[in-house]
């Protein structure tokens, strides 16, 4: 007997948040290109404090960090647990405060950058009134979600959950640790680690926000909406049960492989490169999951420019996943340190993965949710060519300048005397910065046309409302694993 | 039950599944991150290793604010090479009253650690003032600000201290008082040079030798 | 057209008509594998024999005002690794294709894939000439767009050759393109570890 279900999902929400996060795509590139062309012409602030490079930097990485990639994931977040869980949100009022309150924060906090207010914690700039902020917000987050997952009624919960949950639960845990300061006034507080402690505290947080918001949150994306845009199930459940745990578990501990050579203990320096090296396991499970189910949809490649750029995406994690633990190896690590190359490094994971990633699915979302067709499918096929134009000669870029700069920096000549002055080795890395803007402007350029189409294919329309499926009853458990997964992918 | 099924019955129940994400993701930072916040020898000062008086602090605190960080560092490897280049490598017993650490991630500009002493008050005036002026394929940005405004203005001197006091850094109360006068007459970049000045001198590179062969950290 | 273009040679047919390589690839024409494996050996020796040269007599420009040079005998060294690289690199990325090709359907004897790999690896053997003038940003602009020209061979003659739709060429393509990535990345973190090790430029741990 099937059980109609009269709700309709909440999916207005949704579409704000893909706004807003198109939004800080674009404003949080630009002030990348900005910064990036600041390298070249450092008198492009103006005599500005607040388009000086050392406050510009910490707005780009909160833009799209906190902007650009926190909105996709609280939108296909939102998304997708209610049509894994075939109910509507749980409290959609608190789904719109943490949508227009986050956004409150990410513009506040952004500005609160531009006037001075820094903790100089990488990813931790915004001072405590910010913090208190994030973390009420971050709790409300959590109760729509797992509300919406407590009251589901498919009972077992699918594979992006689990990662949706993951990013709630651990972001949580690590923003309130390394947050944690006194305050002196509105815009000054002081961390309540010093020196060591404080570095060693700030890369667990530093790493694992990687770690769970950038790979693991967008990874919950993937498993949504990557067997949904390929129209098969996930290739292997066994393989994502083991890579989720073996994620969780491991990823944690790679915090330190920032201060390799660093005044911490040797051994927080060792476990972090071995459990790094031990990463790319359940890393490379997930993209082996991901490449065999889309290689079964390769039909659909035909006509549909989303799908490219998860493909894309796909190859970019896997370069990222890779890339990272071998940094993380100490010998390697004497040369990219304090280089460009860690910066090559977070552009072929930021761009390459986590940008694609979410151009692909919200050109696949963005019109089913107006039941429309994408307003231009040569724009997102030029977008496509400019994004992955800009990601690899963006990366070529800053691998010949990190490699470069580790070199030089210890090169010594037959005396055993430094062969190069710092200055002239910076002066030297010039013509890559250019390469750099340019790539930069080539992916900016691309993100511009995605907005413009995106706006196109929303103007006028109205989100189109979808009930849940109605659900057999009563759940059978009997049903094997690839069971379970087929029913996912019909959801 | 084997373990997929086992798994099963944590894909069925939301809590136990929260309840699995805390404590698998919470392994590490117990057994990696906790330890060390007890460890002496990360919170000890070396014996040249003083907290930042008022001025001191100041300085400090308006090179966060202007994100010196983000393109220098503070931290000298022991790599041969670097300490060539540097001077004595970092130990951590000098980052005691740091407050955030800044050891930055990104050497855009030449690590700072050491910087005390190398050059004099007025080349850091005019280099921050404008430093293609000294360094002329430099691309580090101008602060022209700093001259224009009075180190006082940033932010209560003695409530900071008053905080840092209670999180263990050993200030007198008469330095407290005393604070808001230190700063008199200052400008931004003045506190910001003095600041500079002092970064790396506290350390005795013989006694830390010492302590490092008899397993200091 | 026929025999007159082939008596070109392969090269320069592949630099003016590479459609015609892959078709005839596709074809298994004996003839023409046997011509493109010929020029294997000159692609993977032409990069490290340039590298030795550059590196001895005009010294390593990595953008600082000095040159590092390699002595002779640690140039020789460095080279050989370099064609120890690119065999390994080629071989595998070879091996590699044929695993994957079950997945996408493809069809296509060892020889064919070596043939296939030997045309899409062309422009980055020819580029390499760069390495005579061994200016680190220069050969990075002379990269640039023997990469793009490799992996536009690669995108359009995979699915001529091994007979799959553009579509699943498309894919297969990318998971070798994500291959590649890794394999170069591992490129520049073995030769920082080598260095480190002391192999290499002088540098002082």
């Amino acid at each position: 007997m099937q059980r109609q279900n009269p709700e309709i999902y909440e999916d207005r929400v949704v579409v704000r948040l893909v706004q807003f996060s198109v939004l800080w795509a674009v404003l949080g590139m630009a002030a990348g290109v900005w910064v990036a062309a600041e390298f070249l012409w450092p008198t492009l602030d103006f005599g500005q404090f607040w388009l000086s490079f050392g406050r510009l930097r910490p707005l780009h990485t909160n833009a799209v960090i906190f902007g650009f990639g926190v909105s996709a994931l609280m939108a296909t977040g939102f998304y997708s647990v209610q049509r894994t869980s075939h109910v509507r949100l749980f409290l959609p009022g608190l789904a719109w405060f943490c949508c227009y309150a986050w956004q409150l924060v990410v513009l506040l906090g952004g500005l609160s950058l531009l006037a001075g207010w820094t903790s100089s914690k990488e990813y931790a700039e915004l001072e405590w009134p910010f913090d208190i902020a994030i973390a009420l917000i971050w709790v409300c987050f959590g109760i729509v979600f797992f509300g919406t997952i407590a009251r589901r009624r498919i009972r077992p919960i699918y594979i992006s959950n689990w990662f949706y949950g993951g990013l709630i639960i651990v972001i949580a845990m690590l923003h309130i640790v390394n947050s944690l300061a006194l305050p002196v006034t509105l815009d000054k507080s002081y961390s309540l680690y010093a020196g060591a402690q404080d570095a060693i505290v700030q890369w667990w947080y530093g790493h694992n926000a990687v770690g769970f918001l950038l790979t693991g949150g967008f990874l919950g994306m993937l498993y949504y909406f990557l067997p949904k845009q390929a129209d098969q199930p996930i290739w292997s459940y066994r393989l994502s049960v083991v890579a989720f745990w073996a994620f969780t578990y491991s990823y944690i501990w790679a915090g330190p492989h920032h201060l390799h050579y660093n005044a911490v203990p040797e051994w927080v320096q060792s476990t972090a490169m071995v459990m790094s090296l031990v990463l790319l396991a359940p890393s490379w499970a997930t993209l082996i999951n991901g490449v065999m189910t889309v290689s079964k949809a390769w039909a659909k490649l035909k006509r549909d420019p989303a799908l490219k750029f998860i493909v894309l995406s796909l190859a970019f994690y896997g370069l990222a996943t890779f890339e990272g633990p071998m940094m993380a190896i100490r010998s390697v690590n004497v040369v990219s340190h304090f280089t460009d190359w860690t910066i090559g490094h977070v552009h072929s994971g930021a761009l390459g993965w986590n940008a694609m990633v979410t151009y692909g699915t919200f050109y696949f979302l963005v019109p089913r949710l107006v039941g429309a067709e994408l307003h231009s499918t040569r724009l997102a096929n030029l977008h496509f060519v400019l994004a992955l134009a800009g990601t690899l000669l963006y990366i070529l870029a800053m691998w010949a300048s990190g490699v470069s700069q580790g070199l030089l920096w210890l090169s010594v000549d037959r005396l055993g005397e430094l062969s190069f002055g710092f200055r002239d080795i910076m002066a030297g890395m010039r013509p890559y910065y250019g390469l750099r803007l340019v790539a930069g402007l080539l992916f900016w350029g691309g993100t511009l046309l995605m907005a413009y189409n995106l706006f196109m294919t929303l103007r006028g329309r109205r989100t189109v409302a979808v009930s849940p499926p109605p659900v057999a009853e009563p759940w059978r458990l009997e049903r094997g694993a690839a069971g379970i997964a087929t029913e996912r992918a019909r959801a | 039950m084997n373990a997929l099924e086992l798994h099963k019955k944590i894909e069925e129940n939301a809590g136990l599944l929260i309840f699995g994400i805390l404590l698998v993701s919470a392994i590490g930072g117990l057994v990696q991150v906790l330890p060390s916040l007890f460890q002496e020898s990360l919170s000890t000062p070396l014996s040249g290793t003083r907290v930042y008086d008022a001025v001191e602090l100041t300085g400090r605190d308006i090179y966060i604010r202007e994100g010196c960080h983000v393109c220098h560092s503070q931290q000298v490897r022991p790599l041969v090479a670097e300490v060539e280049r540097y001077g004595p490598y970092s130990r951590a017993g000098e980052f005691v009253y740091d407050r955030p650490f800044l050891w930055g991630s990104k050497r855009t500009g030449p690590d700072l650690h050491r910087i005390g002493g190398k050059y004099s008050d007025i080349w850091h005036e005019v280099h921050l003032l404008d430093p293609r002026q000294v360094v002329p394929e430099s691309i580090m940005p101008a602060y022209p600000w700093l001259a224009e405004r009075p180190a006082a203005g940033v932010g209560d001197i003695q409530a900071k201290l008053r905080v840092l006091r209670r999180l263990g850094h050993p200030y007198a109360d008469a330095d407290i008082a005393a604070a808001p006068q230190r700063l008199e007459g200052l400008r931004e970049i003045d506190a910001l040079i003095v600041y500079l000045q002092m970064l790396g001198t506290g350390l005795d590179a013989d006694a830390a030798d010492a302590a490092d062969a008899h397993g200091g950290h | 057209m026929g025999r007159g273009n082939m008596e070109r040679g392969p090269f320069l047919t592949l630099l003016f008509d590479p459609a015609r390589v892959f078709r005839e690839l596709a074809d298994a024409e004996r003839t023409r594998i046997r011509a493109i494996q010929r020029y294997l050996p000159l692609l993977l020796l032409l990069p490290p024999a340039c590298a030795a040269l550059g590196g001895i007599v005009f010294g390593w420009r990595l953008g600082a005002s000095e040159p590092l040079y390699l002595g002779t005998a640690q140039a020789v060294i460095v080279s050989l690794l370099y064609l120890f690289a690119l065999c390994f690199g080629f071989f595998s990325t070879v091996a590699l294709a044929r695993w994957m090709g079950v997945t996408y359907g493809a069809e296509g004897s060892y020889r064919v894939y070596v043939a296939l790999f030997t045309v899409v690896c062309a422009p980055l053997a020819v580029a390499s000439l760069a390495h005579l003038f061994p200016h680190v940003f220069f050969n990075v602009l002379v990269m640039i767009p023997a990469v793009i020209w490799s992996m536009a061979l690669l995108y359009r003659g995979l699915p001529v050759v091994l007979h799959i739709p553009p579509e699943r060429g498309m894919l297969m393509s990318s998971a070798l393109v994500g291959w590649l990535l890794v394999a170069a990345v591992s490129l520049l973190g073995i030769s920082a570890g080598l260095w480190t090790a002391g192999l290499g430029p002088a540098i002082r741990i």
